[in-house]
């Protein structure tokens, strides 16, 4: 049987910042990280950056630790290892070699998996979801053979990878399900907006379409549409979203619903279990529920936080995080919990016409999430207001308009 | 203290850490608070920050939460401190 005193599942950046923070607060204690990956600490949220891929940014640029790194600070990273059991009352995790590891304590900071697509033929060379280094990497090398690329679904991963498609010269369709670009988290204003720019860069976009079948022999050469459409591609990037793997954890008896459940010192219904990142599903006191997201600022700081009551102390998590991106001369930005619920109000700050939108989601009056389009500078202005609790209610007039400035409400 | 504009991709992880000294501006990049309200990607120096009580560590902190190392720290004296 192994030993660790501190277990950590998950080699991503909420498991890799939780064993710095652990080591900085506790010297001595045995830390071991394990990795489903074959690689140290990466940057995941580097790879469908367009100037990564077209090597801009050179690619060792993604390691964000050294090797050395884990043996000068004492962490065992078992990279290549997954995770296959846990059982809470021995605290006894087993991993898919058959090696057992009993802990002290443990954090799930296991992330998510890319939705697996079942259309026939998905398995083909050349079709790919973007997740992993691996998946980053053999994007890159078949980028440069690929004349036409099709891109599934309308999110960040479309959209980041149809700028770095067409930098790159490649005929680009986008396959959405949906009626406009990212329905329906955002809003038809803010959907078209983002198609208004992917159309002026030469990206074609089918609405209401679904693949039905992929063709080709061992390699992708084309779709079939549900329509009976045929598109020639040589690759086909498929940011249909993620969904996490939960069935080891929820058969150790941990709580789950979506996510790993936990309160608000990220401690899951098992003792001296934690859960973190993408993951956890976490009580979110800033907004007063429970909630799961997946981006880099939340799982870093979640990782710190559960962290700190690893090592003994007692901190709640407070953040309220956000996601941006930009690309084709647009930024999109979100900040807090932007899913508008029949409980929600939706104030509308800017518009199309003046080329910045914004629409801030309030409830009960109070502001908990905002979706921004070219509006990126007020970010760090509306996470304070979130941060504040403050109540719009009799503002939202005012804020309605782009000459008001966010700064006078808090 | 200086921001590498080619290499921030307005994650904002700098932003959470130290939210006196950086924010984003139109682009979706991080850029320096400065004495007088000035705001530009560096170089600054620490005499030259808005929140001149910021302790080191604290811009250390942010510097490596970054996930493209965009924040690069040199000593008084031009040593690259990070990354």
């Amino acid at each position: 049987m192994n030993e660790a005193n501190y277990l950590i599942v998950g080699g991503g950046v909420a498991g890799t910042t939780a064993a710095e923070t652990i080591r900085t607060n506790d010297k001595t204690g045995s830390i071991t990280v394990i990795s489903d990956e074959p690689y140290r600490f990466y940057s995941r949220i580097l790879l469908s950056k367009p100037n990564f891929f077209l090597e801009k940014i050179p690619f060792d640029q993604v390691w964000l630790k050294d090797e050395s790194w884990y043996t000068q600070n004492g962490i065992n990273l078992l990279a290549g290892r997954q995770a296959v059991s846990i059982n809470p009352q021995s605290k006894i995790v087993a991993l898919d070699d058959g090696s057992k590891w009993h802990y002290g304590k443990l954090l799930l900071a296991i992330g998510t998996c890319a939705r697996k697509w079942g259309v026939p033929g998905a398995d083909k060379k050349g079709v790919l979801p973007l997740r992993t280094l691996d998946d980053a990497k053999e994007i890159i090398s078949r980028v440069k053979t690929t004349k036409q690329a099709i891109l599934i679904g309308s999110g960040f991963i479309s959209f980041e990878m149809a700028e770095m498609l067409r930098l790159a010269g490649v005929d680009v369709t986008l396959v959405i399900l949906e009626s406009y670009y990212w329905e329906p988290l955002l809003d038809e204003t803010s959907g078209r907006m983002i198609e208004k720019v992917l159309l002026a860069n030469g990206v074609k976009i089918l609405h209401k379409s679904e693949v039905a079948q992929i063709e080709g022999g061992e390699a992708v050469e084309g779709v079939v549409l549900k329509d009976g459409t045929k598109l020639p591609c040589q690759l086909i990037i498929a940011g249909i979203g993620v969904s996490c793997v939960l069935d080891w954890v929820k058969s150790g008896g941990v709580e789950t619903n979506r996510g790993v459940l936990t309160d608000e010192y990220l401690q899951t219904s098992a003792p001296d279990v934690w859960a973190v990142g993408d993951a956890a599903e976490f009580n979110d006191i800033v907004i007063g529920e429970r909630v799961q997201l997946g981006n880099w600022v939340n799982s870093q700081n979640q990782g710190r936080i559960a962290a700190m009551n690893m090592v003994g102390q007692k901190q709640a998590f407070k953040l309220v995080s956000f996601y941006t991106t930009q690309g084709f001369g647009i930024t999109i930005g979100f900040v807090g919990n932007v899913r508008v619920t029949p409980d929600r109000e939706v104030v509308a700050r800017g518009s199309a016409e003046e080329g910045k939108y914004g629409r801030l989601i309030l409830h009960n009056g109070k502001l908990v999430g905002a979706t921004l389009i070219n509006l990126a500078g007020e970010l760090g202005l509306i996470a304070k207001l979130i941060e504040k609790g403050a109540d719009l209610s009799a503002r939202k007039k005012e804020i309605a308009g782009l000459e008001t400035n966010l700064q006078t409400l808090i | 203290m200086t921001v590498d504009r080619n290499l921030c991709i307005g994650a904002a992880s700098c932003v959470v850490a130290a939210p006196t000294v950086f924010e984003l501006d139109g682009e979706n990049k991080a850029v320096i608070k400065k004495q007088g309200g000035a705001k530009d990607s560096g170089p600054a120096g620490k005499e030259e920050l808005e929140d001149q009580a910021i302790p080191y560590e604290t811009l250390l902190a942010a510097a490596q939460s970054c996930p493209t190392k965009a924040i690069i720290i040199v000593d008084e004296l031009g040593n690259q401190i990070y990354p």
